[in-house]
């Protein structure tokens, strides 16, 4: 019988080399130490790094589909950790305080480059990396320098927004709307792997990408030179203020812009508001699943699940007193995210977080806390990880994912669900992005932005 | 020691020509044989009248493994007239399962309505999932996992669909 590509010997080193990375000087037994929380549970509790894992860490001597659906979903909680350090002013993770410390401050991430400073209009050369990018036109009344750290620039009111003008995306996710009756917005990164590979391969542009002529083939995170590979960050916020207590989420400042490209109908706006974080997806493309691993969080408040009694006081996106309201139905167009109100979105989550995964969240925020009591990150729980079972298959260029399907509320709220080819899978979905001249995009779309 | 399910994959794999990576992975997020298993049993033991008749087979066939048999032999050993017809039919409603994922009902020649074979699908994991799409080195309808272009390419060798 074939051994699945999971079960490589050079996986088996990666045990050593996350050992090793998991050294920090934040363990749990200094967090303790400090008597800074009550841990309720005897069992060791993760040990929160800012370095990015590299590869999963296998455990047990006979994986199974369930035991390594926990090894990956501890490998999406590490990387979750990581890319939520507070960070220096190059990006680089400020190892001499910890996650949840220097809340005001950018986190790693938010050095990340987002796709509207990599594909310009007319297929300009972006900035090099670590240089800023100029403001969309219509926010030039804001002075740059009088920025916050970190400011965003939210343009998207749907995942795929500029993508869904392109051949290439089967299907059209509304907007999600939050109980204060704002748009959500959204924004995508890529870390500097990944920008490299599309500036230098001038990937940015159409006619790059026919000169190009090739499928994409990203950097993969490499445990032998130890560099970490492509990684794509797509966030979710909702504007603070109503019924939106900022304490309780990850904010930021951004300007958020209402694009006129999106939709028709749309006016340019542009204004500088704190936005409050709700969903967070990490792509990242290791070196033993080249179909990338996909993680995803969000806020704990977000919505209930189908089925269930909700278990919260108020939800981000759901009413429980509204009878009528109905459930996982986008708002009637027109779209247009500078409308002063529309109806809130009523969202539940129609497939449930496993108990292993609830066990786990239970298990970080714990480590969380005892690092910094009443983090604001306790508010953000794992959703899922998808990931190959079959990463070299030769028949399933998808790899076979488990679970087969996985969606994030805030990010496709609207296909959720269990109808192959019609619900949200993030491997199944992004198999089918292309470049602008049809050849493979590697698991991202946003080479389609490409102008 | 085997059980229901090792016999059943077993089963499978000789009459159906895949190998049992294929049909029952080690690592099986989809788990088609989860849903046919039982489905397989209770559709035999309605069909057949005989709820025992499901046990001789996985019986049968476990002999015939234990005694180092090819594959091949195993197969005509379980198809042969000699085990009864309803014992033969269900090994061949079994093939017709995890080749279309679908059920067949048989209707006979001598019934007054035209003799057919009509088929009722077993569930949407199972149209995806069933064979026919393998051996056609292709997809569903309405369901493919290639990427775009794929058609300009010559597909996977038939083995890597097999899995022999």
């Amino acid at each position: 019988m074939k051994l699945p590509t999971l079960f490589s010997p050079n996986r088996q080193k990666l045990g050593l080399f996350l050992i090793i990375g998991c050294t920090s000087l934040f363990s749990l037994a200094q967090a303790l130490d400090a008597g800074k929380t009550n841990v309720t549970s005897t069992a060791p509790l993760p040990t929160l790094t800012p370095q990015i894992p590299l590869e999963i860490k296998v455990t047990g001597s006979k994986p199974t589909l369930a035991s390594l659906q926990h090894d990956f979903d501890v490998f999406s909680w590490q990387s979750f950790i990581a890319l939520n350090w507070p960070a220096n002013a190059d990006g680089t993770p400020n190892t001499t305080i910890t996650i949840g410390q220097a809340i005001n401050s950018p986190v790693v991430w938010e050095s990340y480059r987002e796709s509207r400073t990599i594909f310009l209009p007319g297929g300009a050369a972006p900035a090099p990396w670590g240089q800023d990018s100029p403001l969309p036109a219509v926010c030039k009344n804001i002075d740059p320098k009088r920025l916050p750290p970190g400011t965003m620039h939210l343009t998207q009111v749907g995942k795929t927004a500029t993508v869904l003008d392109e051949s290439s995306e089967p299907f059209k996710t509304g907007p999600l709307i939050d109980q204060n009756g704002q748009y959500a917005r959204f924004a995508i990164l890529t870390n500097e792997t990944m920008f490299n590979y599309i500036d230098s391969n001038k990937l940015y542009s159409r006619s790059g990408q026919k000169t190009f002529n090739a499928d994409a083939d990203f950097p993969s995170s490499n445990t032998t030179s130890q560099q970490v590979g492509s990684i794509m960050i797509k966030t979710a916020w909702v504007k603070m203020g109503g019924k939106y207590d900022p304490s309780k989420f990850y904010t930021t400042y951004a300007l958020v812009y209402d694009n006129p490209a999106e939709e028709p109908g749309v006016k340019p706006s542009c204004v500088l508001t704190q936005v409050g974080l709700v969903g967070f997806h990490i792509g990242h493309k290791t070196a033993d699943e080249p179909q990338w691993v996909w993680s995803t969080f969000e806020h704990v408040d977000n919505v209930p699940t189908a089925g269930q009694k909700p278990t919260q006081a108020a939800y981000n996106f759901f009413d429980a007193s509204c009878k009528t309201c109905k459930v996982n139905e986008p708002p009637a167009r027109p779209w247009n995210p500078g409308t002063p109100y529309t109806k809130p979105s009523q969202v539940e989550r129609v497939i449930a977080i496993t108990p292993d995964a609830q066990q786990l969240n239970n298990s970080y925020h714990q480590a969380l806390a005892a690092a910094v009591p009443g983090s604001v990150w306790l508010n953000y729980e794992l959703v899922s990880t998808q990931w190959p079972t079959n990463a070299k298959s030769p028949t399933d260029p998808t790899g076979v994912p488990a679970p087969s399907f996985l969606a994030n509320t805030t990010l496709e709220t609207y296909i959720q669900g269990h109808v192959k080819q019609t619900s949200s899978s993030c491997m199944a979905c992004h198999n089918n992005a292309t470049t602008t001249n049809g050849n493979a995009a590697d698991f991202t779309y946003l080479l389609q932005r490409a102008q | 020691m085997s059980n229901d399910m090792d016999n059943f994959i077993g089963l499978s794999a000789v009459l159906t020509g895949f190998n049992q990576s294929v049909l029952a992975p080690d690592l099986d997020p989809v788990d088609i044989k989860s849903e046919y298993l039982p489905f397989f049993t209770q559709k035999i033991a309605q069909e057949s009248g005989d709820p025992a008749l499901v046990g001789q087979i996985f019986d049968k066939y476990a002999a015939l493994q234990a005694q180092n048999l090819t594959p091949q032999q195993i197969g005509q050993a379980m198809l042969d007239p000699s085990n009864g017809p309803a014992f033969v039919l269900a090994c061949r409603k079994l093939i017709f399962m995890w080749y279309a994922g679908a059920w067949p009902t048989i209707i006979p020649a001598t019934a007054s309505t035209q003799a057919t074979t009509v088929s009722d699908l077993i569930s949407e994991n199972a149209y995806t999932s069933s064979l026919v799409w393998q051996v056609m080195q292709s997809h569903p309808m309405g369901d493919s996992n290639y990427r775009y272009g794929y058609w300009t390419k010559p597909p996977a060798a038939l083995s890597d669909y097999t899995g022999n």
